[in-house]
């Protein structure tokens, strides 16, 4: 077993550090506050290559293993304080493009997946329904056929990067009868007829991250946009979200080394009674803690891309990477926020944000809850 | 063992037990009742890929394939024959 990255890799990693904290970070307390998303800083990471790391230079991607990916997107994650911009490409990455890449027709692959890649257009993933979360496959959007065209009615939420998305990937069911088996993925652009963007939803965190429902009226989509077979939109989910949970916390794995490194540097400079902070066990084992966290987690995130690398499928991993990690993240942003005590408090600090901004890893792409069942289930309980 | 025996028997034990049934009709639809979900499915995919040596794509997970016993039964043959 050998835990060492290559010097190529690390210098990879470095270089998405120094253009992180070079060109992402400018006014995020004021964006943050107003809540805005910055397309400059989106088409920033596109060119730095972010949005086309795995994907294969046929479709304007980098053919960069998922290994190193990771890395990059930790280093990332280290470098960049606008935790909603990464969300946003995160969101797109797994649950948009990976699915495309993986089911996508060569011209869908050409059509889309470049756009994508160069950060052209924006992708959202539309699965979750006003009734239907963490049951998802229990949807209501339906997709009846009719001649070259499926007809989409129903409504979507909780919808990551709506307001701003090009394309939509979109689970409907042509058969409810069908179970899971009903449901199917289309591509729908944003300039279909019927497809209805409502208003911004306003959230705790990730503020930068836009998010709105997506209304389908008699929605007419082109029967070379569905994406895979009929009835494979189950699978075609399954496989985006695992992927999704294997890989999307990566830069939160910088993030938590971010803090430790601040907490690290707070205890030793702020003194009560006479003492550094970082002097008291009481906070020194918290920090203690939070090296073992990010320790943990870091070989969690390796191993489960490792199996993703060599072994295709890691469905028990990838739901204890994103229980563990997100768990861990939420953890070490309460701890970084106790650390740094009133002060931790204030916008100024920026641990807070960290703090609204991790809250909801334990809610999307599965809650904890639901990634404990799958564990469960793997285990044949 | 037929594949479509060894498959009826692994699906009573692993799946439809939960559901409380305790025999299966070849032409039985498993999917409407709700006996093999998206989570079972997984289960089932592992079970046909180790037990019959074949490889199941993504593509291959449609109702054409799993809504019966019937229809398991010919897609493992017709992957077997591949
Ligand atoms: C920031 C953010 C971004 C999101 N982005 C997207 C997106 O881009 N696309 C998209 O489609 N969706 C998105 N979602 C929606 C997300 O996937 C759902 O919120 C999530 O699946 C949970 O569904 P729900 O909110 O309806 O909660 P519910 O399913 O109603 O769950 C409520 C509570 O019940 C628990 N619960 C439910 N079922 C079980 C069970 N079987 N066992 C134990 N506990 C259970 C849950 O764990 C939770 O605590 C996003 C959500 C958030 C917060």
């Amino acid at each position: 077993m050998n835990f060492e990255f290559t010097a190529d890799q690390l210098e990879l990693k470095n270089s998405a550090v120094r253009f992180a904290q070079k060109k992402l970070n400018g006014d995020i307390i004021a964006r943050d506050k107003a809540g805005t998303f910055s397309k400059e800083l989106w088409k920033a990471c596109a060119e730095f290559g972010i949005l086309s790391l795995p994907f294969s230079k046929s479709y304007g991607g980098s053919d960069c293993d998922i290994i190193t990916t990771l890395l990059i997107m930790e280093g990332l994650g280290y470098g960049c304080k606008d935790s909603g911009l990464l969300f946003s490409i995160n969101g797109q990455l797994w649950t948009v493009q990976m699915p495309i890449f993986h089911f996508g027709t060569p011209a869908q692959k050409t059509n889309y997946l470049s756009k994508l890649c160069s950060g052209e257009w924006i992708g959202a993933n539309c699965m979750t329904e006003p009734s239907s979360g963490s049951d998802s496959f229990a949807l209501s959007t339906t997709a009846k056929r009719d001649g070259d065209h499926y007809i989409l009615n129903g409504s979507k939420t909780l919808i990551t990067n709506a307001p701003i998305a090009d394309l939509f990937l979109v689970f409907a069911t042509i058969d409810k009868s069908k179970g899971f088996m009903g449901v199917t993925a289309f591509l729908v652009e944003k300039t279909f007829p019927g497809i209805i963007i409502s208003k911004e939803i306003e959230k705790m965190g990730l503020k930068t991250s836009p998010m709105s429902e997506v209304i389908f009226e008699d929605c007419q989509v082109p029967l070379a946009n569905r994406l895979g077979p009929e009835g494979n939109g189950a699978t075609i989910f399954n496989e985006g979200i695992e992927w999704e949970r294997s890989c999307m916390l990566a830069s939160d794995v910088g993030v938590m080394e971010r803090q430790l490194e601040e907490c690290i540097k707070y205890a030793k400079i702020r003194e009560q009674f006479k003492k550094p902070i970082g002097k008291f066990q009481a906070i020194s084992h918290k920090i203690a803690d939070m090296k073992v966290r990010l320790e943990t987690a870091r070989l969690i995130l390796y191993k489960v891309a490792w199996l993703k690398q060599t072994q295709g499928r890691a469905g028990m991993e990838a739901a204890i990477a994103k229980l563990y990690l997100s768990e861990s993240l939420i953890q070490s942003c309460l701890d970084a926020i106790q650390i740094h005590g009133g002060y931790g408090y204030t916008a100024e600090y920026e641990v807070e944000r960290d703090l609204r901004d991790s809250i909801s890893s334990t809610l999307y792409s599965g809650t904890s809850e639901i990634q404990k069942n799958i564990i469960a289930k793997y285990l044949g309980l | 063992m037929s594949p479509l025996t060894e498959l009826t028997e692994y699906i009573l034990r692993e799946i439809a037990v939960e559901h409380g049934k305790e025999s299966l009709e070849s032409d039985e639809n498993l999917l409407s009742q709700g006996l093999i979900d998206s989570m079972g499915i997984l289960k089932l995919v592992s079970f046909i890929e180790s037990n019959f040596g074949i490889k199941v794509d993504n593509e291959d997970i449609v109702p054409e394939n799993f809504e019966t016993l019937n229809d398991m039964s010919r897609f493992v043959e017709k992957k077997k024959n591949k």
